[in-house]
């Protein structure tokens, strides 16, 4: 099938527009000056009053222009492309800490050409803004609450990595109601909240007075979007006045769309995706939560589309273009969501790099957005349309990273999404990441949401599924970096309560590895360590909440989630249909792999004694070569098709997730374990070394899968190994990567084959999520560089697979050679 | 026969493959045995030659003869390995080491260095393992095998080891897995009337139309061959061509007229002729085994080359494809 449709110049011109503005990037200062300026000056207003109050102040007075170029009107900043923070909700002592540096540094980090540019009284505003929140940011509020300890001990150097920001994070990472947006309008709920505070004016209730307020923020929220559209429209007709015919013709056309969206449903495409914009705008400007995502793109605005190319008003060219515009301005909603020092930055400066670059470090540049395609109607038929397709087809040609895209597969996928999903990724490595509708529709029940719902799920974030519009937080609560990993409690386990790399002592008082007298008596150590550490974790979830009940609201969300007009609740109160919250476990193949060596070669075949083993493990294996060496070529590893590894995997993981799972959530939601990691290499910084033959402060293994070094049977046998995991207990994602070479997907045929591994993961073996990526030439280089770590990497040569590493390197020159040219 | 557990006959084989995607329709487990008649100058897989065990080296994994306790070096009777071999680095820690080096004129290929070697660095190439085992491990790939997939037996040459092969191939053909066998040709015309019946398509290879320059290339006359494949398309076997195309060497205009002129005259029992265009990756394999590459100053045949190719076998009507 031929993908490559043209893109059009004003696409072109975006795409040059994006590299520029990469070297020209601004902070987002006017949203922190203006929610400064109204928290400074309503401190008494009741925090719900206080939010709507501020949030139709910045849609009054934030700065509009209308640029040149582009497609879609407006940003989170007064450009199009700017870098959105939100002072309230960062480390407290990130500013102070760049910004209060000596004056030398400071323009050295921020005032150079190319760099993310901060001006001299941007610099003093945000320094005394900063101090002016110290006391009354989110961390505030989490230390006023909990007790030291919660964040001394479990974080930082026990658990987990870095705790502490996961007090500082909003709520959020959630599914805002676009439906909703482009389908009702903010009219419609604001009528409605009219209606309910006039219910309730009259004879309130100790019951109904909180919903007092709530509805008159509810009012005052509409009217400020409502507001800021006009605001555009207003400035498209001023704009029009000085320019050229067409695009006079194209401003006013704006102009009038502005005054009828967002309050009324939209009419047409670009309507669609414009009211879908304001609204993102104005969630972004209450607060930016992590990972907010669009997810069900296709289906808000998939029949304004194939109603535009019935009726005449869109070529199908034209329609490709707004799709294409849709996917480059969602990118263009910038994140900071990692701190960088200014050391870092003169780092990144020396060479040739710039704040921007390295903003995706842990995240995408889109602080986590995540757009899902695909999917099935509320009736159970496949939901598939022109829009899946060329949103779909925005990502194979424009070849964007970001925002991230999931494609949901059921029995109903066309062959043709399936063959560009395929395509896409042989592109672009890892997107789109393919879901399995049948193993999350099954979770979803369990979590009890109605059939309908849970055939509306989309994905948050990196791979978390929740239902579109009526459900929150999500991972909110405790951040982004929510849960922890099965190798920091396996190693308090063997190390007796200590983690020897910091130094830090445990909360689980037990014995080191060579006094348990049994293999079975071990496992029982780790099983309690592991439900006592999230005993902790259930107990942060529920005390975080509360902060954002009393304090920090998010007005901007209840507008439109399904249930809180209707109960007259904000989200942070429980108003919202569906609750649940997510946490992460990690590194289950460093742990199963772990649990196979001691049980082999200590209980089972007693080949080394297991205080022998620890003390290996104590001197890093310096001096205990032989044994480091039998342990990484003799032992059978996850990822091999060895049921008995295997079985270790499934154990371990399973009793984490079902543990978590089985915990009370805030807002009597559904508590959600998944498998993710983003710090794998810096949790592994932290840890001593492990019994699967990793040194102290190597990186640890990805979430769920196999160590890539371990896995010596090729893609056949990995997949069967991880598919011993209990995935339907893996509420909160559970993905794979699969790795191919570029020789072995080369071609139609190759694609049909890729598919039918994904359809035999997914249909036969219970498989969640996958993503498959290509190696590249970058990916080549590596691995020879460090052989130890592409194990796995098989390439096709034309008649027979062979393991990268092992070729000789005259032989891998001759490889990459290939590739370059066949690609 | 039915007996999954029974062991059966012992094969040599020297590798066994999961998502072989070239050898043959749908995701393909490959077994690969060890041992050939054949000696094709361009042959990428010199261990698929020799019948008997090899010892194989892999320097990258080395992590040092001394880090090891010298275990490689006092393993061997007769004194073939040393540590002399500078310029290594400790994994990890990029500690200089120093690695094994092998004299392979007084090696007697006893392999108890490759037992001895934890890293693997050190290894025997090829392993006897009995139809019973092979064929529960081709089992644990079974839900795979979807679309027309299934297992390719290959070389080496598997007719060479015809009742390992032919009873693997009736344990599969038992069971409904769908069965390819990669061949030379270069097998009695009886075995492969034997193993007909449970083979699914031939993947057959064509080197070269005349006998004389055949023997040069490969070490064997072609005739055999050739009569061969008459017969298997006379008995109505599925064939699956594929033509190495090794610049200079068998890539004349008549040659491969000839070749694509055989292939038509085999009728409808030819699916598709594959061309599989000369490289030289595999080269380095011969080092690891202790062996010299014969073949020197062949270039991979080019895109417009291999097009042109392309279009002989095209113009008789052949269903024909590059790789």
């Amino acid at each position: 099938m031929n993908f490559d449709v043209p893109i059009s110049p004003a696409i072109k011109k975006l795409q040059e527009k994006r590299e520029w503005s990469n070297n020209h990037l601004r902070l987002n200062t006017e949203r922190n000056r203006i929610i400064t300026e109204y928290y400074k000056s309503h401190e008494a207003e009741y925090p719900i009053l206080k939010r709507a109050g501020y949030l139709y102040q910045w849609c009054a007075t934030r700065e509009i222009n209308i640029e040149d170029d582009e497609i879609f009107l407006g940003g989170n900043g007064p450009w199009a492309r700017t870098l959105h923070f939100d002072i309230e909700a960062t480390d407290p002592n990130w500013i102070p800490r760049c910004f209060g540096d000596t004056d030398e540094r400071f323009r050295r980090a921020w005032q150079v050409p190319n760099c993310v540019w901060v001006d001299d009284d941007e610099r003093q505003y945000l320094l005394d803004a900063a101090a002016w929140w110290r006391e009354r940011d989110i961390s505030a509020h989490v230390r006023g609450l909990m007790t030291p300890d919660l964040y001394e001990k479990f974080g930082n150097g026990v658990i987990d990595a870095d705790m502490y920001s996961t007090f500082i994070t909003y709520q959020g990472h959630f599914i805002p109601n676009y439906d909703k947006v482009v389908k009702v309008g903010f009219g419609a709920v604001r009528q409605m909240a009219v209606e309910k505070l006039a219910e309730i004016d009259a004879h309130i209730t100790t019951e109904t007075a909180r919903s007092h307020p709530f509805y008159r923020a509810v009012i005052k929220t509409c009217d400020a979007v409502i507001l800021m559209a006009h605001r555009y429209a207003e400035a498209c007709r001023k704009k029009a006045e000085t320019a050229s015919p067409e695009r006079r013709e194209v401003l006013l056309r704006m102009a009038d769309s502005c005054e009828w969206i967002p309050e009324h449903p939209a009419r047409n495409l670009w309507e669609g995706f414009q009211s879908i914009f304001f609204y993102q705008y104005l969630l972004s400007a209450d607060g930016a939560h992590v990972g907010d995502s669009p997810a069900r793109i296709d289906k808000y605005i998939g029949e304004l589309l194939e109603n535009d190319l019935k009726n005449g008003t869109l070529t199908e060219e034209q329609a490709q273009e707004l799709c294409d515009a849709y996917i480059l301005h969602t990118g263009d909603l910038l994140v900071l969501c990692t701190y960088p020092e200014n050391d870092e930055i003169f780092k990144m400066h020396e060479q040739g790099r710039n704040l921007f670059d390295t903003l995706g470090k842990d995240q995408n540049v889109t602080g986590g957005m995540n757009i899902t395609v695909g999917g099935m109607k509320a009736d159970g038929t496949g939901e598939y349309n022109t829009a899946t397709k060329m949103i779909l087809l925005a990502y194979y040609r424009l070849k964007v990273a970001e925002p991230s895209i999931a494609l949901r597969i059921n029995e109903y996928t066309p062959d043709e999404i399936w063959a560009l999903g395929i395509e896409t990724s042989k592109r672009l490595g890892g997107i789109p990441q393919f879901n399995n509708d049948e193993v999350i529709i099954r979770q979803m029940l369990e979590k009890g949401r109605s059939l309908e719902d849970a055939r509306d799920y989309g994905i948050v974030g990196c791979v978390e599924p929740a239902v579109c519009g009526k459900e929150w937080p999500f991972v909110g609560s405790a951040g982004h970096w929510g849960g922890f990993g099965l190798i920091p409690v396996l190693n308090m386990c063997i190390y007796g309560n200590v983690n020897p790399m910091t130094g830090v002592e445990g909360w689980v008082p037990c014995k080191k590895l060579y006094e348990y007298e049994s293999f079975d008596e071990l496992l029982k150590e780790f099983e309690h360590q592991v439900k006592y550490y999230l005993d902790y974790e259930a107990k942060i979830y529920q005390l975080n909440a509360l902060v954002f009940d009393q304090d920090f609201p998010c007005i901007s969300a209840s507008v439109m989630t399904e249930g809180c007009v209707e109960s007259g609740k904000d989200v942070t109160w429980g108003g919202a249909k569906y609750y649940a919250m997510g946490a992460m476990t990690r590194n289950i193949a460093n742990c199963a792999d772990s649990l196979m060596v001691i049980k082999k070669l200590c209980f089972d075949e007693k080949i080394v004694s297991a205080r022998e083993l620890y003390d290996a493990l104590c001197a890093n294996w310096e001096g205990y070569e032989k044994l480091h060496q039998y342990i990484l070529n003799k032992v059978d590893f996850y990822g091999n098709d060895v049921p008995e590894v295997d079985e270790l995997a499934r154990w371990s993981s399973s009793l984490w997730l079902d543990y978590f799972n089985s915990r009370c959530c805030p807002y009597d939601g559904a508590m959600n374990g998944g498998a993710n990691d983003l710090a794998f290499v810096l949790v592994g910084k932290n840890t001593a070394a492990t019994p699967d033959g990793r040194r102290a402060g190597e990186p640890l293994a990805g979430p769920n899968d196999p160590r890539q070094a371990m896995v010596r049977n090729g893609p056949l046998s990995y997949i069967k190994s991880v598919s011993t995991l209990e995935f339907d207990k893996f509420r909160c994602g559970g993905a794979i990567n699969l790795r191919f070479d570029a020789n072995s997907v080369k071609g139609e045929e190759a694609t049909a084959k890729v598919r039918d591994l994904i359809e035999t993961y997914f249909r036969e073996l219970g498989g969640m999520q996958l993503h498959f990526t290509v190696a590249d030439t970058a990916v080549l280089r590596a691995a020879q560089a460090n052989p130890a770590d592409y194990q796995d990497l098989i390439v096709r040569i034309a008649g027979f697979s062979a393991y990268f590493t092992h070729l000789p390197f005259e032989d891998q020159e001759d490889y990459i050679n290939r590739c370059e040219l066949a690609i | 026969m039915n007996d999954y557990k029974s062991r059966g006959a012992v094969g040599r084989i020297y590798d066994i493959q999961g998502y072989a995607v070239h050898d043959g329709p749908g995701v393909r487990t490959t077994v690969y045995l060890k041992g050939c008649p054949l000696r094709c100058l361009w042959c990428h897989s010199p261990e698929s030659q020799d019948f008997g065990f090899e010892l194989g080296y892999l320097d990258v994994k080395c992590v040092g003869v001394k880090e090891c306790d010298n275990s490689c070096v006092s393993a061997c009777p007769a004194g073939a390995l040393s540590a002399d071999e500078p310029g290594g680095e400790f994994p990890g820690s990029g500690a200089a080491v120093r690695k094994v080096s092998i004299d392979r004129e007084k090696c007697t290929r006893c392999l108890k260095c490759a037992e001895a070697c934890l890293p693997g660095a050190l290894y025997t190439a090829g392993k006897d393992a009995a139809v019973g085992e092979v064929f529960e491990r081709l089992l644990r790939d079974r839900i795979f095998f979807k679309n027309g997939g299934g297992v390719t037996i290959s070389g080496g040459e598997a007719m060479s080891q015809f009742d390992f092969t032919y009873e693997l191939s009736v344990r599969l053909k038992e069971a409904g897995i769908h069965v390819c066998l990669d061949t030379t040709g270069f097998a009695p015309e009886e075995h492969f009337a034997k193993i007909m019946p449970y083979t699914d398509l031939f993947l057959y290879d064509l080197k070269c139309m005349d006998s004389a320059l055949h023997e040069r290339l490969t070490g064997v006359p072609n005739e055999l061959i050739l009569e061969n494949a008459r017969f298997l398309a006379e008995n109505g076997a599925a064939l699956q061509i594929r033509i190495p195309v090794i610049p200079k060497l068998n890539d004349r205009e008549e040659l491969l007229g000839k070749a694509a002129e055989f292939c038509v005259s085999l009728g409808e029992s030819v699916k598709l002729v594959q061309l599989l265009p000369y490289h030289a990756t595999g080269k380095g394999k011969y080092a690891r085994l202790g062996r010299e590459y014969k073949l020197k100053n062949v270039e991979a045949p080019d895109d417009s080359r291999m097009a042109q190719i392309l279009d002989i076998f095209k113009s008789c009507g052949l269903n024909c494809q590059i790789h």
